[in-house]
């Protein structure tokens, strides 16, 4: 349990530790390359503005994923129903995962306005791909002795997707969580970053990098890697409950 | 209420025959057996009594409705070859899945289905997940969940098959003894002949596809049946009886 815990501090340490050294040792300009403990300690003497920029990203990327999660459940739905929709469907949700989001960012600004409408609008867009994909493969994972056995009873197409393709589907659905916080929290910054509204961790890194202030820019991008290493953990926990019955999940006794 | 009637069944499934012309009557609450060779459509009869499959041609009754019917009702209830357990519910939960769906339908005199699970010694599992039990156990509750329906018919798909012979033989105890004095109808598709016999007040012998009846016998002997009923000479020569019959069913 303990080395679960160990194994990622001490990669993580290691790796904050050489940056450093590479910092002190050479004569990198800082413009080029800053030493970590410089960036933590303008992070720490801002760390009331950067928390509330924080909270702000956070609400955004974790709104969008929820959006993105709800969009996803009805298509995914959907075209586990029906190929013909899946086949319909599955080019263009490949499209929205291989276009570059930066490139339309401005025009959803100009449409949405600035402030919270596009970021939400792009985060949820680009997350929700993955979770479409992962509902309709979870869905098809229910187990056909289970879903023979609901139509002896002639359960509802409802209590089947409730009952059984839902919660079939929660496995495939976790692991695209993890993929999408990620995905989410970059949507987010990049938005805030191309919105006018100046607020979020996004809309400081966006003024930083304009007004060549690499330390706040890169106490922005260390914020937001906390930030995402937190939201990565509360996936994790939360996964460890709602999947507690799942092979994933059990611990391994050698 | 719950006899099976079924006269001059076929299913063909493209070029593929798998019931041939095929009449079978079971009274009401009688203990029905078909075994056969593998794919002989014996699962096949079993979805279409079940009313999960249409037949191609041929009159199926269960209960003097269409099987369809039937299944709206919730009036038959179906023990699969796999349990079919939901990973995500525990053995209570899961005991219960057959009633918590299509609630409307349910039985006033549904069994509890915690009484069925102690009595059928998973009494300090309820809280357990599938996952955490032995492949029997897992059966049993997947039997508790099929009786808890209080349906008068039961169909049954080798739900035995894949286990080891010392299950198999607690498994027929405990099938003969909740079967026996419930009053359902049951219609048991199996490999093995000794439980066929063991469990039943006939045995019906398919022929290999087309699935045909090539024989109906009958086991008399009294119920309810002792554990050691295996070792009774007439018990060995009904065995016999099956046994030819399968053989000379084969072409």
């Amino acid at each position: 349990m303990n080395k679960r815990f160990l194994a990622p501090v001490v990669g993580i340490a290691t790796f904050l530790l050489l940056w450093e050294l590479v910092v002190r040792l050479t004569d990198v300009k800082p413009f080029i390359l800053r030493a970590p403990s410089r960036i933590v300690r303008h992070l720490v003497e801002n760390a009331g503005d950067f928390a509330a920029a924080a909270w702000v990203t956070a609400l955004h990327a974790v709104g969008g994923l929820l959006i993105a999660l709800a969009v996803a459940l009805v298509v995914g739905s959907l075209m586990a129903a029906s190929e013909f929709v899946e086949h319909a469907t599955g080019p263009v949700l490949t499209l929205l995962q291989v276009t570059p989001f930066v490139a339309y960012i401005a025009s959803v600004v100009l449409w949405l306005g600035s402030g919270t409408p596009p970021v939400l609008f792009i985060t949820g867009l680009v997350c929700m791909p993955a979770f479409a994909f992962a509902t309709v493969d979870g869905m098809r994972s229910a187990d056909p002795a289970a879903r023979e056995l609901l139509a002896s009873v002639d359960a509802s197409r409802w209590e089947v997707l409730w009952r059984l393709r839902l919660p079939s589907a929660l496995p495939s659905l976790f692991t695209a969580a993890r993929y999408n916080v990620g995905l989410a929290l970059i949507a987010a910054y990049l938005v805030e970053g191309g919105n006018f509204a100046n607020e979020g961790l996004g809309a400081i890194g966006r003024r930083a990098a304009a007004l060549n202030e690499g330390d706040t820019l890169w106490a922005a991008i260390f914020a937001m890697a906390l930030l995402g290493t937190v939201l990565l953990v509360a996936i994790s926990l939360l996964q460890r409950v709602v999947l507690r019955w799942h092979v994933s999940q059990r611990t391994v006794r050698t | 209420m719950s006899r099976i009637v079924v006269r001059d069944l076929t299913k063909v499934y493209g070029d593929l025959e798998v019931l041939s012309p095929l009449s079978i009557d079971i009274t009401e609450g009688s203990f029905v057996s078909i075994i056969g060779p593998s794919g002989c459509g014996k699962t096949t009869l079993m979805r279409i009594v079940a009313g999960l499959e249409p037949a191609t041609s041929g009159v199926v009754e269960v209960g003097g409705g269409a099987p369809a019917e039937a299944r709206r009702q919730k009036r038959v209830a179906m023990v699969p070859q796999a349990p079919g357990l939901l990973p995500w519910r525990t053995v209570e939960a899961n005991a219960r899945l057959l009633l918590d769906v299509h609630r409307a339908a349910n039985p006033t005199d549904a069994a509890d289905p915690v009484d069925l699970l102690r009595e059928v010694g998973l009494g300090d599992f309820l809280d357990a997940y599938p996952h955490e039990l032995s492949g029997g156990m897992q059966q049993r509750v997947a039997l508790v969940r099929a009786l808890a329906l209080h349906a008068p018919v039961v169909v049954m798909d080798e739900p035995v098959a894949a286990h080891d012979e010392i299950t198999r033989a607690e498994m027929r105890l405990l099938l003969a003894r909740l079967v026996e004095g419930r009053g359902a109808t049951v219609l048991f598709i199996t490999h093995s002949i000794p439980e066929a016999v063991a469990l039943s007040d006939r045995v019906l012998v398919s022929s290999s596809r087309p699935g045909r009846i090539v024989a109906d016998i009958d086991v008399d002997l009294p119920r309810p049946r002792p554990a050691d009923v295996e070792d009774d000479p007439a018990f060995i020569a009904l065995c016999g009886q099956v046994r030819h019959a399968l053989h000379g069913g084969r072409s």
